[in-house]
């Protein structure tokens, strides 16, 4: 990854995390909150692989705990995670498909609450279990909706690594 | 042929993957161990510490971004809000009407209790040494910087702090209602945590039977007064208020008189105890804009 490109995608979290703290939270539909920072990320991550998914995820994360007054390093930690998992899936077996960017975004909604609520749960606070698992498929629905046009607009603003550059599969014809 | 080996391209490496997995996994292992290293500081301390002026001064200098983007999206929220006035005009038309109807009730009811009152409130409470609201209170005005996301947060950011006279413990009011309590106080803003809070308890009574009880976060959005004798009634649409303090050794964080909601259903089960009152908040937690928070005019009172 250039500085440029670190630069951008530095922006891009940056913007994303301040408008999700600032105007998607106020958003619920049936319990949910889309989440245009998870979704950027899972972006970010996809096209720049585990590391670079880890630092986005780690630097969000903080933004967010630092906007909100949240538990400082808390939203670091399971972003961290995700922006890592998605960038290792990125990496490997979803590079190049159509259907990553939706299957990240569906599967990351879930372990992101889950994990939310599992760090909650061992600090002792409110984990309620319960609404969690009944906003969780308006949550996927809110952020597949969002895929498509941020994913279009990441993959635009980071240009996506050359094909001969990822090719790290073996050719056993031609 | 089988024997033979196949000549196979000797694989790139993935551009910013050039870097070894021991040097991949390294930097997650450290990127988790900062944010439990934080994690464990920020749970130490909450309220104090280096960290939390770090926290403090980190979300001074976001929050012009925070209102730069909440201007940004206001005339959607605008569009939004009239198109959903003008969807939900009949059915508000007709609520107001019924509540109209039960304000008129009420004041003829308030009316006769007025020449009362200054005696009951001797009698009751104990109020003399302490602040009376609202006549006692400052309410400093504020905007609400960040909501609550999801369902794991039950507070949100207020952008006032101690520069301005936020202390800990203040209550805090929205034109509708109680919203919550100051749990956190930064130089420039404050974190408010709200009564559907788990950890949440507000003493509150009816204010037409003066039965007494504690308002706990309910299901649905709803809030519970809880601890009511099943031998005691309240009927729906009933007012709950802040019962404030009635001993002045212990003191109650809310004074009297604070709106909280009103009784939607009621109902107890054979082998209950208390009655379960669930109570309708008058504030709107989602969709809170601005704030007051109660200040004492007078804090050595």
């Amino acid at each position: 990854m250039t500085f440029g490109d670190g630069v951008k995608a530095a922006a891009l979290l940056f913007v994303a995390a301040i408008a999700q703290v600032s105007i998607f939270s106020q958003l619920h539909v049936l319990g949910a909150v889309p989440d245009v920072l998870l979704v950027s990320l899972v972006a970010f991550s996809l096209l720049r692989g585990s590391v670079g998914g880890a630092v986005g995820g780690f630097f969000a994360g903080l933004l967010v705990d630092t906007a909100s007054l949240g538990t400082l390093g808390l939203t670091s930690l399971v972003l961290t995670l995700a922006g890592y998992w998605i960038g290792r899936y990125g990496e490997t077996t979803g590079r190049d498909r159509a259907h990553a960017p939706f299957l990240s975004v569906a599967v990351v909604t879930v372990l992101y609450q889950l994990g939310l609520l599992v760090v909650h749960f061992v600090l002792a606070e409110s984990a309620p279990a319960g609404a969690v698992v009944r906003s969780l498929i308006p949550a996927i629905v809110l952020n597949l909706i969002l895929t498509a046009p941020l994913y279009a607009l990441v993959r635009r603003l980071l240009r996506p690594v050359q094909r001969e550059e990822l090719s790290a599969e073996v050719q056993l014809l031609g | 042929m089988l024997a033979s080996s196949v000549q196979r391209s000797k694989p790139t490496p993935y551009p910013s993957k050039a870097r070894s997995a021991l040097i991949r996994r390294s930097v997650v292992a450290v990127l988790v161990l900062v944010a439990l290293t934080l994690i464990t500081i920020a749970f130490r301390s909450p309220t104090s510490g280096a960290l939390h002026s770090v926290q403090g001064a980190g979300s001074t200098a976001l929050r012009p971004f925070q209102i730069a983007a909440t201007r940004v999206a206001q005339p959607f929220r605008d569009a939004y809000d009239y198109v959903d006035g003008l969807a939900n005009a009949r059915a508000e038309n007709k609520r107001l009407k019924a509540i109209n109807q039960e304000l008129r009730k009420d004041a003829i009811l308030k009316n006769e209790a007025r020449t009362k009152y200054p005696q009951l409130l001797k009698l009751v409470h104990f109020v003399q040494a302490l602040p009376a609201y609202p006549q006692d209170y400052r309410a400093l005005y504020t905007e609400v910087d960040s909501f609550p996301s999801g369902p794991f947060t039950h507070s949100v950011e207020i952008a006032r702090g101690s520069s301005t006279g936020v202390r800990m413990d203040s209550p805090v009011v929205s034109g509708d209602g109680l919203v919550g309590i100051v749990s956190n106080v930064y130089p420039d803003s404050a974190v408010v945590t709200l009564i559907d809070d788990r950890d949440s308890f507000v003493s509150a009574r009816d204010l037409r039977t003066g039965v007494r009880g504690g308002i706990v976060p309910g299901s649905g959005g709803t809030l519970q007064l809880s601890d009511v004798p099943k031998q005691k009634v309240v009927h729906k649409g009933d007012i709950i208020v802040t019962d404030g303090t009635h001993s002045a050794r212990y003191p109650d964080l809310y004074p009297f008189g604070i709106p909280i909601g009103r009784v939607s259903t009621f109902g107890a089960q054979d082998t209950a105890t208390s009655l379960q009152v669930q109570v309708q908040p008058y504030a709107n937690f989602g969709s809170l804009d601005s704030v007051a928070v109660l200040v004492p005019k007078n804090p050595g009172r």
